[in-house]
């Protein structure tokens, strides 16, 4: 963790989302604590459907429309996003606050020229209205910083390919210079090696820019490799929460430890998968207690009745459990 | 498509007892429907528009009972039938009340032509208001009787109420007839075009650009000036229309899906005949999709055989549309509520049973096509 | 493309002079002309030229069939002929020469074919010696004016009203406005046009009930040129004068295209407004301007009756059409950028949702010819629904087979129409 002495970014406090449907409500975000100072990255795991997206969603206020912020704030330099009117908010998109999309593939809209597109999001945030020749140069140097030739800006998004697509994509994120960049399974429809690319220039970008950065992933090994901290989200709360490097190599938290320890390392020594059994809990009706309980093989009466907290275990290393102790300290497999 | 498909469930898998194919198919039938009638009974319009089918059914039913047992055929029946009351009107040169007076002019065409002012003649009254006391009156062969019309009679002198509820059994024939044809030949074409290609497909596809070129009601005028269009005749033409038309082109894009899915490569290489894959496999996947346009088709048939009727095109003995036809002929087009009964009746029944077919046609669409599912 | 104007006559004019089995033979080169053209034409060619010939080809096959549906039914042609009193006995010689009926069926197949593209159409039974050509060109500017008209007005009215529907999807007064929309869809056309008669014609009075033109102003026209006015003529300059419309407005529009985004706006405007002014201004001062205006009061209410049953099925398609659209990342992105709903809406979605909306042009193209027939029919309007009715009715076969046919080379053309926008509309096909 890159302590700055700033205060921080954006400070997610408590934030409780849910989904009003026909058959109930949807527990997606229960409870969740984050934050982030400027330079930044912090990245989210957990399964498909754990609330990492619905988290992402409810920081650009674009959850769908039966979303409900129950309780909690997201601040934003100290100012508490979900108190602000639409058009306010309006103006916070992208100008504050863009994003990498998880289908990012489909991010653009198929009739429209590339360049017009970013366009459209620069003549919104910049005050005066910028005239075409300063358009043009900003966009010629969005897409030089992410490795693309100027002249693509004047094609249709169906002429690029998928890598290029996502580079272009980055590039309409960084248009209007926001303080943060949420992405979302940016690379995840794009094969290894355009997805470690595309990875790298993130990570690039970002430390050229000073930029913070979200990265959501449902892949570990991912984010190991962007951010500076961790957070492990399951069944829509935070079970852990800390320096990358110490829940990657340590990971106190059974979920996270069995996360980890089913996914195969190529560079480690052979060691058994162990399988993560059980099936995400439905969300309309969340088990009791912890929510990871029934799939815990350190399960006990009190994990069936109690909520465990974040509990600091040292150097900014934060569990929900209740037997983190219990968990092995290191999988040195995993180490590189 | 996904709800449709037989998902194999683990008791089928692997029975204690060797089970009859057929029992099984049935099981599974029964649990398909069950899911999909709860998807479909999500949809409030769509339950409507079956209430309103089922509203049209009992009518359908009830004409021949009530022909039966509480209608007289000489008064009631809907093409041969006749009451009319008589008025007795005094004629004069200027007309002050019409109820009791007519003009020389009227009077001598309505009555006979060497009528003079200041005679009182008898003008049966028709078309007559509903009403639901019976009233005496004349049949065609002078027999007095009293009857009630509770929707009036029309202008020449029959019951409308027994019109409409004759009228509904045809339309649901025509419907029925039109539908299993499109159906049938649709399901046919669009799997074989869709499973052998090729030239036999070119040549299905660009048969059916033919037919989509120009709209059915102006072939179907034409055809009429050409042969006596009946009602089987009718639904067979629109049937084979629609069935080689568009519907062909949409069920064999919807068997295009079917024909790349694992399981019809796995039925080739276990030895399945052409027939058979298609049969057993191609079809059964494409008639979710087939029973949904058969709705379709069944309110383009009813609102074609109406527009015909209307314009005088049909050899049919009664129908909705000849009922506004004959109210119009008769001159009664723009009498607007003074005359209500003659043209609003069988209008909304052809709006309200067309429409009603749409509108689960649409809640089916629903069902059959996820991506259209509300969240 | 100007030389066009003077090859096309001549070259029309050498192929009636033909024979009809060399005839046929013309039109396959034309057919495989324009599909080898398409090859290797450029630009709009390239994408349009072999739907022209398959067009071309569709038509062929469809009058073909409309021939032999002739000879299907019972008793040939020249019967009808013997047995109509007023058809004096050398028609049938004409009839039986223009068609060769002397000859084997193929080529009288050929022959009837063929002969349709010099518009030797034969003449009307029931108009006799009236040639149905001549009849059908009377009445088609009238029917192309209904047809036109009430498209562009559902078009207008259905994709604006469907997509805000879309929008609220779930909101109050969403489902009313569907069901209403369906019922409009499937209502009983004729009873509807009926009711618009009887309710806006008869209880409001706010136009005339039936016809093309009131008797009344018409009962003492004056002369143009010599000539007596007539309502054709005025009609033609109706017409005229809205295509002329279009294409400065277009040419205005385009113009303004070339200025920078924020200076757009007002040469726009100011561009319009003077062409319309233009407009009004001609017809103000124009001896004409009474009939003109009976003319366009006789049509309202029919473009209105049609346009309003044709717009329920475009609103419904483009709900459905921009519900599916919205689910599409690229909204979601949209609206991450902060744009404003109605941005979101109008640029992004209905933008897409419009692609689907114009390939149904097909669907509506269906709806305005069934229902322009029977507006016709109801409004006692004299165009070539009315006619195609009269023919049938009064069993005069060349003329409805005749009607027919144009029929279907409108519907051709519309087809053609649709899928022009189409390209144009999505880039995807554009440039690929």
């Amino acid at each position: 963790m890159s302590d700055n002495g700033h205060a921080p970014l954006l400070e997610v406090d408590r934030l409780v989302m849910r989904y009003e449907t026909e058959k109930g409500e949807v527990s997606a975000v229960e409870d969740v604590s984050f934050s982030i100072r400027q330079g930044e990255s912090l990245g989210l795991v957990g399964e498909s459907g754990c609330g990492k997206t619905s988290v992402a969603m409810a920081l650009m206020r674009l959850a769908a429309d039966n979303a409900r912020y129950k309780s909690g704030e997201i601040r934003l330099n100290g100012e508490n996003l979900l108190a602000l009117r639409e058009d306010e908010m309006r103006a916070r998109r992208w100008n504050d606050i863009s994003m990498v999309f998880q289908g990012a593939m489909n991010s653009w809209n198929p009739v429209y020229r590339v360049g017009d597109q970013i366009r459209e999001a620069i003549d919104i945030h910049f005050e005066p209205r910028p005239t075409d020749k300063e358009a043009r140069a900003r966009m010629t140097r969005l897409f030089e910083l992410v490795g693309l030739n100027p002249a693509m800006l004047d094609h249709y998004p169906h002429e690029f390919s998928g890598g290029m697509r996502q580079r272009a994509v980055i590039a309409m994120a960084l248009s209007c210079d926001p303080q943060l960049i949420i992405a979302d399974e940016p690379t995840t429809a794009l094969d290894v090696i355009v997805q470690d690319q595309i990875l790298k220039e993130l990570k690039k970008v970002q430390e050229q820019l000073g930029m913070s950065l979200i990265y959501i992933s449902h892949d570990i090994a991912v984010i190991a490799e962007v951010t500076d901290t961790i957070g492990v989200m399951y069944a829509g709360r935070l079970v852990e929460y800390g320096p990358t490097l110490s829940i990657f190599h340590s990971p106190r938290h059974p979920y996270s430890f069995l996360l980890l320890s089913s996914t195969p390392s190529i560079t480690g020594p052979r060691r058994k998968l162990a399988p993560l059994e059980g099936e995400p809990p439905n969300l309309l009706d969340p088990p009791t207690g912890c929510r990871f309980h029934p799939r815990c093989p350190y399960a006990t009466e009190v994990c069936s009745t109690t909520v465990p907290e974040l509990e600091d275990i040292g150097g900014g290393h934060q569990v929900a459990c209740w037997h983190w102790q219990e968990v092995p300290v290191s999988i040195g497999a995993l180490q590189r | 498509m996904t709800d449709l498909q037989i998902k194999p469930p683990a008791e089928v898998v692997a029975p204690l007892v060797p089970e009859a194919m057929w029992r099984v198919r049935l099981r599974l039938f029964r649990r398909t429907f069950a899911q999909n009638w709860k998807l479909f009974a999500r949809n409030r319009i769509g339950l409507i528009g079956l209430g309103v089918i089922g509203v049209f059914a009992l009518m359908a039913i009830s004409h021949p009972i009530l022909m039966n047992t509480v209608w007289q055929p000489n008064v009631y029946d809907p093409v041969q039938g006749y009451h009319a009351v008589s008025v007795e009107k005094t004629v004069v040169v200027t007309v002050t009340d019409p109820n009791t007076e007519i003009d020389l002019a009227t009077a001598a065409v309505q009555s006979n032509p060497f009528v003079q002012v200041g005679d009182v003649i008898s003008i049966p009254q028709q078309p007559a208001p509903p009403t639901f006391k019976p009233v005496e009156g004349t049949t065609r062969s002078g027999a007095v009787v009293a009857a009630s019309h509770w929707l009036g009679t029309d202008p020449l002198g029959r019951d409308v109420l027994s019109q409409l509820l004759y009228s509904t059994r045809s339309a649901f024939f025509l419907g029925l007839v039109a539908a299993l044809v499109t159906v049938f030949i649709a399901t046919t074409v669009g799997s074989i075009s869709a499973y052998f290609g090729g030239g036999l497909d070119t040549f299905l596809m660009r048969f059916a650009d033919l037919i989509l070129l120009v709209p059915l009601l102006p072939v179907l005028i034409v055809v009429s000036a050409l042969f006596t269009l009946t009602l089987p005749l009718l639904g067979l033409v629109i049937g084979i229309l629609t069935g080689f038309g568009g519907t062909a082109i949409i069920l064999k894009s919807q068997a295009l899906q079917v024909k790349v899915k694992p399981f019809i490569d796995a039925a080739r290489i276990a030895g399945g005949s052409h027939r058979h894959v298609i049969l057993r496999h191609i079809i059964p996947n494409v008639l979710p999709l087939s029973f949904l346009y058969m709705m379709f088709t069944v309110t383009d048939a009813i609102s074609l055989e109406a527009t015909l009727s209307f314009l005088g095109l049909l050899s049919i003995p009664m129908s909705w549309g000849i009922m506004i036809n004959t109210a119009s002929s008769q001159g009664y087009l723009l009498s607007g509520t003074d005359f209500w009964w003659l043209l609003l009746p069988a209008g909304m029944a052809v709006s309200l049973l067309a429409g009603s077919f749409f509108l689960v046609g649409r809640a089916m669409d629903e069902v059959v096509n996820p991506r259209l599912r509300r969240r | 493309m100007a030389a066009l104007v003077f090859v096309v006559p001549v070259v029309w004019r050498g192929y009636c002079s033909l024979g009809a089995w060399a005839r046929l033979a013309a039109l396959g080169l034309v057919v495989a002309g324009l599909f080898i053209g398409s090859r290797y034409a450029s630009g709009l060619f390239r994408l349009i030229g072999g739907r022209l010939a398959q067009g071309l080809l569709l038509f062929i096959t469809f009058l073909a069939l409309v021939y032999l549906l002739l000879e299907a039914q019972p008793g040939d042609i020249t019967q009808q002929l013997i047995l109509n009193p007023k058809l004096p006995p050398e028609a049938q010689d004409i009839m039986a020469a223009q068609l060769g009926l002397d000859q084997p069926l193929p080529t009288r197949v050929v022959t009837y074919t063929t002969n349709f593209f010099c518009g030797e159409l034969g003449f009307s039974f029931s108009q006799y010696p009236q040639q149905v050509a001549h009849l059908i060109a009377e009445r088609l500017p009238r029917t192309i004016t209904l047809f036109l008209s009430a498209t562009v007005l559902a078009y207008f009215m259905g994709f604006g009203l469907g997509k805000v529907l879309a929008w609220r999807r779930g909101k109050r007064g969403e489902t009313a406005v569907t069901l209403a929309g369906v019922g409009m869809y499937t209502v009983f056309y004729p009873w509807f046009a009926i009711l618009m008669i009887w309710f806006f014609g008869y209880i409001l009075n706010w136009f005339p009930i039936a016809k093309f033109t009131s008797v009344d102003t018409w009962s003492n026209p004056p002369d143009i040129n010599g000539n007596i006015l007539t309502p054709n003529y005025v009609f033609t300059r109706l017409l005229l004068s809205a295509l002329i419309t279009t294409v400065l407005i277009v040419m205005v529009i385009s113009l303004a295209q070339r200025l920078p985004t924020e200076r757009r706006t007002w040469p726009r405007r100011v561009g319009i407004l003077i062409v319309l002014g233009l407009l009004v201004g001609y017809w103000a001062t124009s001896v004409m301007a009474p009939y003109a205006a009976d003319i366009l009061h006789h049509t309202m209410l029919p473009v209105i009756t049609l346009a309003s049953v044709t717009f329920a099925g475009i609103m419904l398609l483009t709900r459905s059409s921009m519900l599916e659209t919205l689910r599409e990342d690229y909204i979601l992105t949209a609206r991450a950028k902060g744009l404003t709903d109605a941005d979101v809406r109008d640029r992004h979605a209905a933008r897409n949702a419009l692609l689907p909306v114009v390939t149904s042009l097909v669907l509506a193209l269906a709806f305005v010819i069934s229902g322009g027939i029977i507006t016709e029919s109801v409004f006692s309007w004299p165009g070539l629904g009315s006619q195609l009715l009269g023919a049938t009715l009064s069993e005069d076969i060349p003329l409805a087979t005749g009607t027919l046919g144009i029929i279907a080379v409108l519907a051709l053309i519309g087809h053609l129409v649709a899928d022009v926008m189409y390209m144009y509309l999505d880039p995807r096909i554009r440039y690929s």
